[in-house]
This record gives structure tokens, sequence and C-alpha cells, in this order.
């Protein structure tokens, strides 16, 4: 690192840490040394009445689904604001679970600034068939660093449905650390709904670690904040593994949002899928760079990944990376990337039916992304979040 | 210039044919009714039931009972046959400040005017013509004439690609929308559409306007003795 570099006030508000600059490969697009323009000092503690926190909660299109809810205000983990999960089956430690060591930025900063954090285990072989969910509140305050933890252990043969969902208010920098291992024959339906405040920024970590015959089907929406930078590893480190990896974008104004992913394959007869839609209109931003990696020895891997993006607008803009590091001989692994604006003639077809021109924008809109939404199991929250999808354009006063 | 001089008055109840041959305007004329991108009309006007057609909107005029069956129906990966028809039918009955149908009442609809045009559930549960043959695309646009039920039809070489049975089919479905106060406009290359769907006044059009008119039987003429003749006419 170079250290003749003057701090910006950013990275001097987080003790003196250098931020990722676009002379790193995977931040070329996502120069956070210019992007992040202020500082976010590492919160203290913040007092929040509880009808505030309620409020925030009921803002969730998640909020009325039967859950078991794990609530974070301001990076705490509130035992008060949580429903624990009904079956004894599932365990609940709360602290900050270790961190494997890693010279990630994200990572390193949530190393460095994390608060609180948790531990959930859920006991081989059982089937929680009640969604949890994380559910990370941020409050209007000064602008500040909120740094949380959670570490996921799903038990061979054990099966459950994992929700990580994001919401605040004003101007803060969250960053969210969360490991998560399969064992044997397990399987985890995972969905993040990133619907961070307009003016908040997101900086995720994932690590996943699937066990063989393990199956995850991991989706993300990505709607809210200015800023959004999620990395993600997956290791498929038993033969048989199954992963499906999918994500949908939705961003407007000057919102930017780059997801870094790195699937590893480093057992036979694997499977992974990345399938990315993101929707981008005003000066919108969107990056997806994906990387699968198949190690030597592990053959008959089926690996594939896609990025689609529709521009919704002459001044957004999309960028793919798609990468393949392949040492094996015997494997099928594509990629494939697209991106262009709404089809005129599937414009016109509804219109002519009598679909006002905002109406048919957005059943356009949520048809692009429906391949990514198929990837949740739960039709709860496949129609929830697709809602989201369909009210989208209305919601922010229509594209051009 | 594709449309050029074109007059054409057609009535409540009347069903008019509109023959040429490739290239005369007949789709051109079909776009420029429902008001498809990319067609500037230099001159002239178009009324529909005393209003100026041209000033709406496509999706206006389609609340104002214009409908077009396309002669190549779009594709629409994702979106679902029936949420397209329910969201279309609403739309429409909003901007005409009826009553939304409620979501049994769409589906008994639905369901009983697909019945009669040998469009199955199954095709109900794709996406908008996704997976459809040329047939089956055919029978879903009259599918969506009959649960919309517009007061002008403009149907654009409906036959083409069908075959005799599929025909008639389309052909029942589409007699079965006449009525007294709709009006059909029927643009086909071939008379014998025009067999099934009888017209009460048959047009040709070559070169972009309408160079004769007359009875059903003008059609079986055009079949005998072909277009030339008026392209000549219209040179």
């Amino acid at each position: 690192m170079n250290i003749a570099v003057n701090l910006t006030p950013a990275e001097l508000a987080l003790g003196g840490m250098m931020l990722p600059h676009a002379r790193m490969e995977d931040w070329r697009w996502t120069n956070l040394r210019t992007l992040i323009d202020r500082p976010y000092p590492p919160g203290g503690k913040i007092a929040v009445a509880a009808k505030e926190i309620a409020r925030l909660r009921d803002t969730s299109p998640l909020a009325r689904m039967p859950a078991a809810r794990l609530v974070f205000v301001n990076g705490a983990f509130s035992q008060g604001e949580s429903r624990f999960p009904a079956s004894g089956e599932v365990g609940i430690r709360p602290g900050l679970p270790r961190l494997s060591a890693s010279d990630e930025p994200v990572a390193s900063l949530n190393a460095n600034f994390a608060t609180d954090g948790l531990t959930l285990t859920i006991r081989s072989g059982a089937n929680i068939d009640t969604p949890i969910e994380l559910l990370f509140l941020a409050t209007d305050a000064d602008p500040r660093t909120i740094a949380t933890r959670v570490a996921v252990d799903i038990g061979a043969g054990a099966s459950a449905t994992l929700i990580e969902t994001f919401a605040g208010e004003g101007s803060y920098l969250a960053n969210s650390a969360v490991s998560i291992a399969l064992g044997e024959g397990a399987r985890l339906d995972r969905v993040t709904l990133e619907r961070q405040a307009p003016g908040a920024i997101h900086l995720a970590d994932r690590d996943v670690t699937l066990q063989g015959r393990a199956v995850l089907r991991d989706f993300t929406l990505t709607a809210g904040a200015k800023l959004n930078r999620q990395n993600a590893r997956y290791t498929l480190a038993g033969e048989h593994a199954d992963a499906r990896i999918a994500g949908a974008y939705l961003l407007g104004g000057r919102q930017h949002a780059d997801t870094r992913l790195v699937v590893r394959h480093a057992k036979p007869h694997c499977t992974s899928r990345e399938i990315f839609k993101c929707v981008m209109d005003d000066h919108a931003r969107g990056i997806f760079q994906g990387k699968v990696i198949v190690d030597p020895g592990a053959q008959k891997t089926d690996g594939k990944q896609s990025s689609h993006a529709l521009l919704l607008s002459e001044t957004a803009e999309f960028d793919a990376k798609p990468e393949l590091e392949i040492f094996a001989d015997d494997v099928v692994c594509g990629h494939g990337a697209t991106s262009g604006d709404l089809d005129h003639n599937h414009l016109f077809y509804l219109r002519s039916r009598g679909i006002p021109e905002r109406e048919a924008k957005a059943m356009l809109v949520a048809a692009f992304v429906e391949e990514a939404f198929e990837t949740i199991g739960n039709d709860h929250i496949r129609a929830a979040l697709g809602e989201i999808a369909t009210g989208w354009l209305a919601s922010r006063g229509g594209a051009s | 210039m594709i449309l050029n001089g074109l007059s054409l008055t057609v009535n409540a109840g009347e069903v008019h044919a509109i023959m040429g041959p490739n290239g005369s305007g007949k789709s051109t004329l079909s776009y420029v009714l429902s008001g498809r991108e990319g067609y500037v009309v230099t001159q002239g006007s178009v009324t529909y039931r005393g209003q100026d057609l041209l000033a709406m909107e496509p999706d206006v005029r389609a609340a104002k009972g214009v409908f077009l069956a396309f002669q190549y129906p779009i594709e629409i990966p994702g979106v679902a046959t029936m949420q397209f028809l329910k969201v279309a039918l609403n739309a429409q009955r909003k901007a005409r400040g009826e009553k939304e149908l409620s979501t049994p009442d769409f589906m008994r609809l639905v369901k009983a005017r697909a019945a009669k045009l040998g469009v199955s559930q199954d095709m109900l549960k794709r996406a908008v013509n996704v997976g459809f043959s040329g047939g089956e695309k055919k029978r879903a646009e009259i599918l969506q004439m009959a649960v919309l039920e517009p007061s002008l039809c403009i149907l654009d070489e409906t036959d083409s690609g069908l075959d005799i049975d599929a025909l008639r089919i389309v052909a029942d479905g589409v007699n079965a929308l006449r009525s007294p106060d709709r009006a059909m406009i029927v643009i086909t290359h071939y008379q014998r559409l025009l067999d099934y769907i009888v017209p009460d006044v048959v047009h040709v059009l070559s070169q972009g306007r309408i160079v004769k008119s007359g009875g059903k039987n003008l059609a079986h003429e055009l079949e005998e003795r072909g277009y030339a003749q008026f392209e000549k006419d219209a040179a």
C-alpha cells in the first residue's frame, strides 16, 4: 500500500484504514476513496424509542409474514425487539462470532469495527419451516459506520429459510459480514433484501461453504442505498453440492451497485448457477463481477453464470466482468451477459390492449427480473418481493 | 409515403375487407389506426366516433374500443397471459369509468370465451404468446378481442399461417363478435378468409390508396384476375 497517499476524511474517521480504490482489480468500478465523500465514524450506542423501531420494522414488505425475527438496531442485537424461533432445534448465541482472517477490504472493515452479532445454528436433520429473518435497522442519526457480523451453521441434512433484510433512514455506512456453513446434504433458501435508506452506503461480505450434496438457493434484491458493494464467496467443498445464486437490481437516480461473486468448485460433480437481472434508470450504474474457479480435480463441474441488464435511460450504465479460471479438463462452464433497453414492440403490444404506458413499462420491468425471482422457493417471500419489482417504477415517478 | 390519398368510411355494424398486394400499405394502415410508433401522418385525419383518433395514445384508443389483431402477435416472456388480459381489461374499464372486474368474474369470462376458440388452459397459463404455434397465436388474438369487446376490430392478415381447420375456428370466433354496434376492418391478401368472414364491402388497396370498392363479389373477381389491373389504375 502506498503510504504517501493522503488519507481521505472518511479514512481518517475509520482510524486511518485505507479504503479500496480503482487501481485494485476487483474495485475498478467502485472507488470507495472517492465515492465515500464524508466521514462515517464508527458508531457508539444510540438510544431509540421502541415506537420508532416498530415504525421502521413495519415498513418492510415482509413485516406481516410469519417468521422468527432477529432484530439489530443501529448495529446492536436487540433481544427485546426480536421474536426467537419456536423450534428448540435452532440455537441463537448473541455476541460477535469469529471472522476468518481476510485482507478483503469490506471484511477488514468488519474485523475492525463490528460492534455486535450472533451465531445461528440449526441442528442436524432439523427441518425449520418458519423462515428466520435477520432484520438490520438503522435509524436517522448522525452519519456513522454500523458494522455487524453473523455466523450461520446449518447441520447435516437440515433445512431452513433465512432472510436478511436491511432497511433504515438517514445517512450511514452499513457493513455486514455473514458466514454460512451448510453441512452434508443441508438445504438453505437464502433471501437478501437490501432496501437501505437512499442516503446510505451498504458494504457486505459473504462467505458461504457447501458440503457434499448441500443445496443453496440464494437471491438478493438490491434496491436501496446510494452506494452498494456486495462481495460473496461460495465454496462448493463437497461432491454434488448445488448452488443457485440469483440477484436483481432496481436502481434509479445516481445509485451505484457492484456485486462481486467468486464461486469455487473445489470438488467434482458440483453445480453452480448465477443469474443476475439488473435494471438501471436515470444515472444509475450497475456492475456485476462473477468469477468461477474450478480447482484441479473438480471434474464434472457444471457452472454457468449470466448477467442481463435493462437500461431504462440513455445515461444509465452497466458493466459486467465474467471470469472463468478452470484447472480441470472435464467440465461444462459458461457465461453470458446482455444489455438493452425496453423492447418497443412489447411496449406497443401492451399499450394496444389498453394498458397505459407507465403500467406497461412496470409490467415489462417485472417480467425482466422474474427469472431471478424464481430462485426464491418460499411463495410468500417471492410474492412480497415481486410486488417491490412491480411497484418500483411507479414508486419513483416512472421512467422517461 | 406509404399511404397516400386513402379515404374510407366504416359504419357501426359493417365489415369491410381491405385487399391488396404486398407493399400496398395494408399493415401500415392497421398500425396508423392503432397508433404504433414510427409512422408519421403528414396529412389527413382519422375520425373515430366523432373524435380525432390520431391525437390519442395507443392505450387511449384501445380503451375507446379500437383493437388490432396483429399479423405477427408479439411474444412477451415473463408476462403471464391471464395477468396481461386482466390488467388490460381493467385498465380499459377504468379509463371508461366502469367498475373493474373481480378475479373470479374475470376468470369465468375468459374461460367461457377461451373454450369457444379452442384456447386451452395450458395456453392461458403460459407467458403472452410464448411457445404458441402460429395458429395458436392467431386464436389468442381473437380471444383477446372476445374478452376486450372492442367496437372497432382491425384484423391484420389474421388468415396468414392458418390451416383450414384453424381458419374456420378463428372465423367462427370473429363472426360471433359481429354485431350492429361493432365495426370490423379485415385486412387480407387472399379471398379465402372472406369465404368465412363475409364482408359487406370490399376495398382494393394499391400504392397507398383505395382504387376500387365493391360488394363481396369483388373479392372473387380479384382472386380470378389478380391485382395487376388495379396497380395500373393507381399508377
